[in-house]
């Protein structure tokens, strides 16, 4: 089997819209959380998010469907830099292209606008602008990269909500370390911040709506976390052969080595009590990692800030690496860029990258005091220097699918 | 692909020409075709001639052996929990793999809440003019929502009810939204189960197309045709390796020579979809599920985004 490696990282999110700005961003631990300002949000009891503030110039098709849902462009700008960044002008039929999202754009505002139409604009569906779907299909976003990078060997669209693009990762590290493909592009995109998305979530009681702490409202771990904050953006990362990688000149940024997923089947609102679900998935990433617990020097957790899950993700890490995660530093992205949802996993990859090339392991910059059961080796204070070559990075979706991913120094034997 | 051989063992179907996989294999073999009618929703609009096929009755809470969920399920989520647990107990897999043995790889179609759930969010958001207000959605039409509405739209919830309710813990990957990307989640089933990843393999798909919001945009997308009506559906099927179905005496109903998916880009005529309606997502493992049981039948599908899944089967069962 091939080794593989991470030869390009595009990303576009609320703490950066470069790999170089993420990764400033999270060193600094400068939080891209504020005010919701993508829509009128003053009637809703959650009023918070972390916005993209800059959407690179797309070309025409793209920005026309990203005027409607935002996710599509960050795709395509992601994806391009990405691309640049592993010195790939074309996509080939040797190259799988394997993106995450979560949840398709309704328009509200088309369906309910005219009175004349009646409820949802149904009395004369000929009436809707045929320029303006009613619905974006997830597919779309795969669909305009294809068309103005190439068409590649396969195209796929992964809904495992928050592990979706970690399982995409995942997918392609395994058809490049078999052969299948010579290349992977692979990652995620995703914008909850919408009237749908903010309501639906706030709905299950998924967020805080503790809007008076600001950039510090999306506290992991902390004993008065109070709920997630949705985020948007997106991460791509290019996967091919190390030694192809090696041959061709290109720069390595990581070797991806392990990945393991697992579904909890507990129940659709609560993970598995127990952290069964997650183990098994952390378990499972280390078996085909062929590594034991020791050799994990930092872990990128989940850590989204609600009740429930972080106190089950901290239970399971201690599980697995019980005897050693005292000393294995632990981080959580979503604390300054909010919750990715399908995007999260691609960039929590992304800030995994930062050790593993700077050696810095950003801190969880809003915990104070630990909640109960949440206890870890928590990276507070200050960032921490990483002191073994393997990381660790967690995705849990709603839905109780669970994906980790392994990643070393590209040096690591 | 060097690896295992693998089989089928189990198949679940729910279609137009049926409410069991034996119904619509029956339906199939006699020639049948599903019925066709338009949507009463669209009765008014120009779409109301758009004709969708019709389902059988079925009580889901039957054949799931209980209701408890149903309150969670989406349509196509009760479509695809209800073939994915006659496929499951066709091939007993509960009775004869650990639970973290098994896969769950699935294909979803576009989502849709249903108009009438929908209705009262929608219509305490509507200002004194008629139009759509997002301060309003958040004062009023929130307080108005069922917020169970949410696990119906998202598009990851209809296989992870199914894993829910079979009991599913192994490794999983779910698709979304055409044909082609049902395809790729079989073929990640056969692969998985062919290179030892998992014991067994529940994989399958589900779509409930036939819908106001999505027969609306597929009108818009150009993909309503004469010959291809929408239609529900749902198909899982069982894979593991020949070995633990010989070990077990299972009933084995195909062997898997090859599986695939590639960028095809005309879609041919459609005997599946000529007779049944298009049922998207679920396409590629209805045909998967006939063709373990009828000889010749085509188990080619390409999807609205262009590629097409191809399996290659030798019948035993």
């Amino acid at each position: 089997m091939k080794r593989v490696a991470i030869t390009g990282f595009g990303v576009l999110s609320p703490i950066g819209e470069t790999s170089r700005n993420f990764w400033h961003a999270l060193k600094e631990a400068r939080s891209g959380i504020d005010r919701i300002s993508r829509f009128d949000c003053s009637g809703f009891a959650v009023q918070l998010a972390g916005e993209v503030r800059h959407q690179p110039a797309l070309p025409p098709d793209v920005a026309r469907v990203a005027d409607q849902d935002p996710k599509v462009g960050f795709a395509y700008s992601a994806c391009a830099q990405a691309l640049a960044a592993a010195g790939i002008q074309h996509l080939d039929s040797q190259t799988a292209l394997h993106l995450g999202t979560s949840l398709e754009i309704f328009d509200l505002a088309e369906l309910t606008c005219d009175p004349q139409r009646g409820l949802f604009g149904m009395a004369d569906p000929s009436a809707v602008r045929l320029d303006r779907p009613l619905q974006i299909p997830l597919d779309t976003a795969a669909r305009l990269i294809s068309a103005h990078f190439g068409r590649p060997g396969a195209m796929l669209t992964n809904c495992s909500a928050c592990a979706a693009s970690a399982q995409a990762i995942g997918h392609g590290f395994r058809a490049v370390r078999s052969g299948r493909f010579q290349v992977a592009v692979c990652g995620g995109f995703d914008s909850m911040i919408n009237p749908l998305g903010v309501g639906g979530f706030q709905l299950l009681g998924a967020l805080t709506t503790d809007n008076e702490r600001g950039p510090s409202a999306c506290r992991p771990f902390d004993a008065s976390r109070s709920g997630t904050v949705l985020g948007e953006g997106a991460a791509v990362v290019v996967i091919e052969p190390l030694e192809k990688a090696r041959a061709e000149g290109k720069q390595v940024l990581a070797e991806i080595c392990g990945y393991g997923s697992s579904l909890d089947a507990h129940g659709l609102t609560a993970p598995d009590p127990e952290g069964n679900g997650a183990a098994r998935a952390m378990l499972a990433a280390l078996e085909d990692a062929g590594i034991g617990a020791d050799a994990v020097g930092h872990i990128n957790a989940h850590g989204t800030g609600t009740r429930l899950n972080d106190q089950v993700e901290a239970m399971a890490i201690r599980r697995v690496f019980d005897g050693f995660w005292q000393h294995i530093p632990v981080s959580a992205t979503k604390s300054v860029a909010g919750h990715l949802i399908g995007a999260a996993g691609a960039l929590e990859v992304g800030a995994c990258l930062l050790p593993l090339i700077e050696g810095i392991i950003p801190l969880n910059p809003w915990l104070r005091n630990v909640g109960s059961g949440c206890e870890l080796a928590h990276v507070t204070g200050a960032a921490v220097m990483l002191d073994r070559g393997y990381v660790l990075s967690n995705s849990f979706g709603f839905g109780g699918q669970n994906a980790t991913l392994i990643l070393r120094r590209p040096d690591e034997q | 692909m060097e690896g295992s051989e693998v089989v089928v063992t189990g198949i679940g179907m729910l279609t137009p020409l049926g409410a069991t996989a034996g119904e619509t294999h029956g339906a199939w073999r006699s020639g049948r075709q599903a019925r066709f009618a338009p949507l009463p929703e669209l009765a008014h609009t120009p779409l109301g001639t758009a004709q969708i096929a019709l389902m059988p009755d079925f009580d889901p809470g039957e054949r799931l052996g209980s209701r408890r969920m149903l309150k969670y399920m989406s349509e196509s989520a009760v479509l695809g929990c209800v073939a994915a647990h006659e496929a499951a107990a066709d091939a007993s897999i509960q009775k004869r793999f650990r639970p973290e043995r098994i896969g769950l790889y699935a294909g979803t179609g576009l989502a849709a809440a249903r108009i009438e759930e929908a209705a009262p969010m929608l219509r305490e958001s509507v200002d004194e003019n008629g139009r759509f207000s997002c301060r309003l959605l958040g004062e009023r039409g929130l307080a108005a929502t069922n917020p169970l509405m949410s696990f119906k739209i998202l598009a990851n919830m209809p296989p992870c009810l199914v894993s829910i309710i079979e009991g599913v813990k192994g490794p999983n990957m779910i698709f979304t939204p055409w044909e082609g990307q049902t395809g790729h989640a079989l073929l990640e089933a056969w692969r998985a189960v062919s290179e030892g990843e998992v014991d067994c393999a529940l994989a399958g798909g589900a779509d409930a197309p036939a819908h106001p919001f999505t027969l609306l945009y597929l009108s818009q997308a150009g993909l309503l045709g004469e010959d291809e009506k929408p239609a529900n559906g749902a198909a899982y099927v069982v894979m593991e390796r020949a070995e633990s179905a010989r070990r077990d005496q299972q009933r084995v109903y195909a062997r898997t020579a090859h599986m695939e998916v590639s960028a095809s880009g005309d879609r041919p005529h459609d005997p599946l979809a000529a007779r049944m309606g298009r049922c998207f997502a679920a396409a590629p493992a209805i045909a998967l599920c006939l063709a373990c049981q009828v000889e010749g039948m085509a188990t080619s599908v390409c999807g609205a985004d262009g590629q097409e899944f191809r399996a290659e089967l030798e019948i035993t069962g």
